[in-house]
């Protein structure tokens, strides 16, 4: 049987606050050497968001914009695409080409987010994979 | 390279049996470490020192072949080294098992190693994915294979276990309910820990000194 979500994903979430500036994000991101965020729900009604890099840098460094007045919430992308934990790899991928994302996040069976997979762990797996033959 | 590392002689393709031996053993090895860490076993630590006795046997076996005359003189310590590389990681192993027998009958069961469990579990699979591909990696050296891919698939595991190890300690530092009182508790977790994440550094070393021993080769 093939790799699912849950055989390749990084259990390791990083979250963050809407209501916080880029700036602390760009902190996080740093200190944690890694490239992308989830973003919490302002509420009830509101939805899971991400900040990565590429937002970051395009619509608040390449603007010249101050990174310690912009919120997060103003640049997160959302709503964030989710799978469920037992989605195979190749549909991962699938769901990665034809939206053009470089993460997907991963949810349990009650559609909370357990973890996220990022282009890096598909290339991980393939590499591990290719060896084990 | 096959003709130049074998020889084409009786007691290089002994020595070479004599070490995928070894190497099974030291995958066998990982295995029943992660089945002990799985099944929460005192009894199947012990299959751990088993498995490290039959590989000082083994160890010595393929010494005395290879000094009998098996392989060219230059690549003989070569290959010692190599084994000796190894027997790091079935020491590591050795004292992983020792120090969880005692986590299993202290306090320390309870929410200390609890809390880290799941951490352990992971590492402990990859370390037996790891065994797996050096095994390979070792076999496609004298079959001409690729085994800069091998080394490749090992540093990311390795890669892995660093990240997770980082989690553990965090884990552990950050958890208020764990309860380590003496010095002694505080020291078999910390051996359990660190003999359990250095595997696939030995592991790691032993895939770099098979990829430079390829490249020597050439």
């Amino acid at each position: 049987m093939g790799k699912v979500a849950k055989d390749i994903m990084n259990k390791k979430l990083e979250t963050i606050s809407a209501d916080a500036t880029v700036y602390d994000a760009i902190e996080r991101l740093i200190d944690k050497r890694i490239r992308s965020l989830l973003v919490l729900p302002k509420n009830h009604d509101d939805s899971y968001g991400v900040v990565t890099v590429r937002n970051i840098i395009f619509k608040v460094l390449a603007k010249n914009l101050d990174p310690h007045k912009i919120k997060i919430g103003d640049i997160a992308s959302k709503p964030v695409l989710c799978v469920p934990q037992d989605t195979p790899l190749e549909k991962i991928l699938e769901i990665m080409h034809s939206h053009n994302i470089a993460r997907i996040f991963i949810t349990d069976e009650n559609k909370k987010i357990i973890g996220v997979a990022s282009f890096f762990d598909v290339l991980h797996n393939v590499l591990i994979e290719q060896a084990k033959k | 390279m096959l003709e130049k590392l074998l020889g084409g002689g009786k007691l290089e393709k002994k020595a070479i049996t004599k070490i995928q031996e070894y190497l099974k053993t030291l995958c066998a090895a990982t295995e029943c470490l992660k089945e002990t860490l799985l099944q929460e076993s005192f009894e199947k630590t012990y299959c751990i020192e088993n498995l490290e006795r039959e590989a000082d046997s083994l160890k010595r076996e393929i010494i005395g072949i290879i000094y009998e005359g098996a392989f060219l003189p230059y690549i003989r310590p070569n290959l010692c080294n190599f084994i000796e590389i190894i027997e790091k990681a079935f020491d590591h192993m050795k004292v992983c098992a020792f120090e969880y027998r005692y986590i299993l009958n202290s306090d320390l069961y309870g929410l200390t190693y609890k809390n880290i469990e799941e951490e352990c579990l992971r590492i402990a699979h990859i370390n037996v994915e790891m065994c797996q591909i050096l095994i390979k990696s070792f076999k496609a050296l004298w079959t001409k294979d690729n085994i800069r891919e091998k080394n490749l698939a090992i540093r990311i595991l390795e890669k892995k276990v660093d990240e997770i190890k980082l989690e553990l300690t965090e884990k552990i530092r950050n958890c208020n309910l764990c309860k380590i009182t003496n010095y002694w508790e505080g020291k078999i977790m910390s051996d359990f820990v660190d003999s359990l994440v250095s595997v696939s550094d030995v592991i790691e070393d032993a895939s770099d000194y098979l990829y430079l021993l390829d490249l020597s080769l050439r």
